[in-house]
């Protein structure tokens, strides 16, 4: 039904894709919140306390990292790469910066942190997008490598063990609070204020990819790089710049993931690099490029949150959580594969 | 001001643009070698505002290099570009910002993005001198997109607007890409064999869009290996052979047979290849054929030795009868016999077991491993019968079938182990109809066989269906060639709406009845 009245004409099958499931293929991101008021209503009938105002804060507060991450490998997906270093990325910063604020400058206060590990974040990212452009290699390959560099850094030459002292202002930011609820049963529900990093991140990638020609050339370049270099979109400056965004991302989630836990382990966030891409793609972003949407990677953010979390409230073990993503996974692939064939 | 082309000034439409003094463009001496292999010599070249250009030449003739020239992606190693009069050396956003749009095949649009941000983003992005930490001035994206679209006659309403381009079909698609050069303020829209995936009615749009074009004084230059075509929409010609420009004139003081000569250096026949009865013992039945959606009820019969031409337009259903006849995309209803035996054809593999020949229509996409050697795509489709027992590929056994072939045929590949892109347009296509012939098939379905294939090669292509035919092999030609069909069929069927519509008699219908058969309905 988008189709213009020229297309449906010339191509009398498509209109047959009507319905809900035509629909929700032509609006991915609509699919996501299907399946989010699907698995919220199922989830509160059978545990009140789904809807509880303790619940809903902490599902937020476990957003924040997986959001950060989630929009920063959308906007390399959206430009045709793919990203698998920014949990190292972010792993790096967080305990360096956490350990060496420690050591050397306690008193740093927390905005400084936060800058050191956007411009770390965005020089690492930087070295990704320079990799890749350079050796024509794809991302995927280039990006696993650095990975294992970074990750073998951090261990061989800052340290393996976890970090329990960490610096006051650092502490402080994770405790801010923007709202505060009393529940019935007398607990209090605190909303941190870190969620509005998400918020702002959100707003910022948005602008960027819709209102800027940068995020256009990000889609071009994701849509089809030799065209896009034959109109004059610099493949070099986008690919660094994707990458470079990306990592930014990592090095403030990295932070917040220490803030929010009050420790920082030099073994954490490994590993979650799959739930990221499953969120991303979750959103309706292809995993081939030139696509997806702010909204809809953080629909998949909360969708995978959601199962990650409440599925416990319903009496599921939590085993059983990678199962249900899965299953999603393989879902939203069919139902999009089917828009590609069409 | 260049006497190295005397008829130039004979245009009356170039004087009637005030702001053109000199010519739009000026192409002094270029030369460009690929590892010390020529492939322009000493190209000179003018291009005045308001007239049409066709660049013809056989493949390899070093067409392609001179227009990446002139778009900026190619420097040339010698020689002189002017502007203007200017002298100026080009990259892409330069040759953008200096009115110089390239409309290759692919038509260059972002699949991904919307008609708007195709018609009207390359307008920011070549303003801002390719920059990209800009912000969009959205309401002149759209301003300057609707003025465009309306200019090539394309609806303006916001749900077309923001349709993404690959929902949109060829047709439509070219006339975004004209658009975006109206949009960017282009001096010259080069179009590289704008028509081959067109039909005619879609072809006469172009030519009217073009027509526009020239009134606002744009230069168009056509790439094109249609001379039917190019002398309809007449103009000026340049001819290329070798790297070097042969030729150039009005294209309507000369005829097609003397373009042609110049092209290739050899005269062509422009005769019927078709000779001779056909009507030996019934090869192939079709009954009742029909694929839901697409086409059906369809009904036909083919002796060996004959040659069936089908023709329609894009939405008849003769590409998806192609694609049933072989397998591709099986029908689900009515017969297929081969030889008396009923086929049920439900993958390509069971029609290459039948005996099935296929060449599809895309050979890019549907056909060639374009990274491949020439020697594996041929082979590709009997690679069964060339293990040994340890079940590993004899490559002594495949050298030889594709060296076989590849004379047969007469594939020009400097080696058959270089990969199968480097061959001309008009060789891959052999390469294609070689590996079809590897399975000794008693059906060939030839799938638009000389689509984006020069003069030269169209000739030595014709030869080889007639001579198939003439060994006994039935042929289905399925084209929108018209004079392809008409040199080379017994019988042409030309489908409507998913039926067949009308039958003809190749050696008696002509041109014009077979076009309106065609648009019949419409």
């Amino acid at each position: 039904m988008s189709n213009s009245t020229m297309t449906a004409s010339d191509r009398p099958t498509q209109t047959s894709m009507a319905g809900l499931s035509g629909w929700l293929i032509r609006h991915p991101p609509l699919f996501t919140l299907l399946l989010i008021v699907l698995v919220s209503l199922v989830i509160g009938a059978i545990s009140p306390q789904f809807w509880q105002v303790a619940n809903i804060f902490d599902m937020a507060r476990a957003s924040v990292v997986t959001g950060l991450f989630g929009l920063g490998f959308l906007v390399v997906l959206a430009a045709g790469g793919i990203d698998m270093s920014f949990t190292a990325i972010a792993a790096l910063l967080m305990y360096w910066l956490t350990t060496a604020t420690a050591s050397y400058a306690p008193w740093m206060p927390m905005g400084v942190v936060l800058a050191a590990a956007a411009v770390g974040g965005m020089l690492l990212g930087m070295c990704n997008g320079l990799l890749v452009h350079y050796l024509k290699a794809p991302a995927l390959i280039v990006t696993i490598g650095t990975q294992y560099v970074i990750r073998s850094f951090l261990l061989t030459f800052i340290g393996t063990e976890l970090f329990v002292n960490i610096p006051m202002s650092i502490e402080d930011f994770g405790k801010y609070e923007i709202w505060r609820v009393s529940t019935d049963n007398g607990s209090i529900a605190i909303l941190p204020a870190y969620v509005l990093v998400l918020v702002v991140a959100g707003i910022v990638t948005w602008w960027i990819l819709n209102r800027t020609l940068m995020g256009r050339a990000i889609f071009a370049i994701g849509g089809n790089s030799d065209i896009a270099e034959r109109l004059g979109y610099d493949l070099k400056k986008v690919q660094v710049f994707a990458f470079a965004y990306s990592g930014l991302l990592a090095g403030v989630a990295g932070m917040l993931h220490v803030s929010s836990n009050r420790l920082a382990n030099p073994f954490d966030l490994s590993g979650t690099e799959l739930g990221v891409i499953a969120a991303v793609v979750l959103g309706g972003a292809r995993i081939t490029g030139g696509s997806g949407t702010v909204a809809g990677t953080l629909l998949g953010v909360v969708l995978v949150t959601l199962v990650n979390n409440v599925l416990i409230l319903a009496g599921i073990p939590s085993t059983w959580q990678a199962f249900v993503v899965g299953c999603f996974i393989v879902l939203a692939g069919a139902l999009f594969a089917t828009r590609e064939r069409r | 001001m260049n006497s190295q082309n005397p008829s130039r000034s004979v245009n009356p439409k170039a004087e009637a643009d005030p702001s053109a003094a000199g010519p739009f463009l000026e192409l002094r001496g270029i030369h460009k070698r690929f590892s010390g292999v020529y492939a322009l010599r000493g190209i000179d070249l003018t291009i005045e505002a308001g007239q049409i250009y066709h660049l013809m030449g056989e493949n390899g003739c070093g067409k392609s290099t001179l227009i990446k020239v002139i778009s900026g992606a190619l420097t040339p190693d010698e020689g002189s570009i002017l502007i203007g009069g200017r002298e100026v050396v080009l990259s892409p956003i330069g040759a953008l910002s200096a009115g110089v749009e390239t409309v290759y095949q692919d038509l260059s649009l972002l699949p991904n993005l919307s008609v708007a941000e195709n018609t009207a983003l390359s307008q920011q992005l070549v303003e801002s001198g390719g920059h990209l930490a800009r912000r969009i001035d959205r309401t002149r994206l759209m301003e300057t997109a609707v003025r465009a679209l309306s200019a090539v006659g394309l609806p303006t309403d916001a749900r077309f607007c923001a349709t993404a381009v690959e929902e949109l079909p060829i047709a439509t698609r070219q006339l975004v890409a004209i658009a975006r050069a109206i949009a960017t303020d282009a001096k010259l829209v080069i179009m590289d064999e704008p028509t081959s995936a067109l039909t005619k009615r879609e072809v006469e749009n172009l030519i009217g869009v073009v027509d526009q074009l020239r009134a606002h004084g744009v230069a168009v230059l056509f790439v094109s290996h249609k001379l039917d075509e190019s002398k309809s929409i007449g103009g000026r010609f340049i001819i290329m052979r070798d790297g070097a420009k042969v030729m150039e004139g009005n294209i309507a003081d000369h005829s097609k047979s003397e373009l042609g000569y110049w092209m290739t250096g050899k005269t062509l026949d422009v005769v019927r290849y078709r000779h001779g009865a056909h009507g030996g013992e019934p090869l192939l039945d079709v009954e009742h054929l029909g694929r839901a959606g697409a086409f059906s009820g369809v009904s036909f019969s083919l002796a060996r030795g004959e040659i069936i031409g089908i023709t329609g337009l894009l939405d008849s259903g003769r590409n998806e009868l192609a694609r049933a006849l072989v397998g591709v995309s099986p029908a689900d209803a009515g017969v297929i016999r081969l030889a008396g035996q009923p086929l049920t054809l439900r993958r390509p593999i069971d029609a290459i077991e039948a005996g099935i020949g296929y060449v599809p229509e895309d050979r890019l996409s549907e056909g060639l491993f374009l990274e491949k050697p020439v020697r594996s795509n041929i082979v590709a489709e009997v690679l069964g019968q060339l293990v040994n027992r340890f079940g590993k590929i004899d490559v002594g056994r495949s050298r030889s079938l594709a060296a076989k072939i590849a004379a047969e045929l007469q594939i020009v590949a400097a080696n058959l182990d270089n990969p199968v892109q480097s061959l001309s347009g008009g060789n891959q296509q052999r390469v294609l109809i070689g590996r079809g012939l590897t399975i000794n098939p008693k059906l060939f379905v030839l799938h638009g066989p000389t689509i984006g294939v020069d003069v030269g090669s169209k000739d030595t292509i014709f030869r080889i269906i007639q001579k198939l035919a003439g060994d006994g092999m039935g042929v289905i030609l399925i084209s929108d060639d018209m004079p392809e069909l008409l040199q080379n069929c017994d019988r042409i069927i030309v489908m409507r709406k998913g039926l067949i519509a009308e039958t003809f008699e190749a050696e008696t219908v002509d041109e014009d009845t077979l076009y309106r058969s065609l648009l019949l309905e419409r």
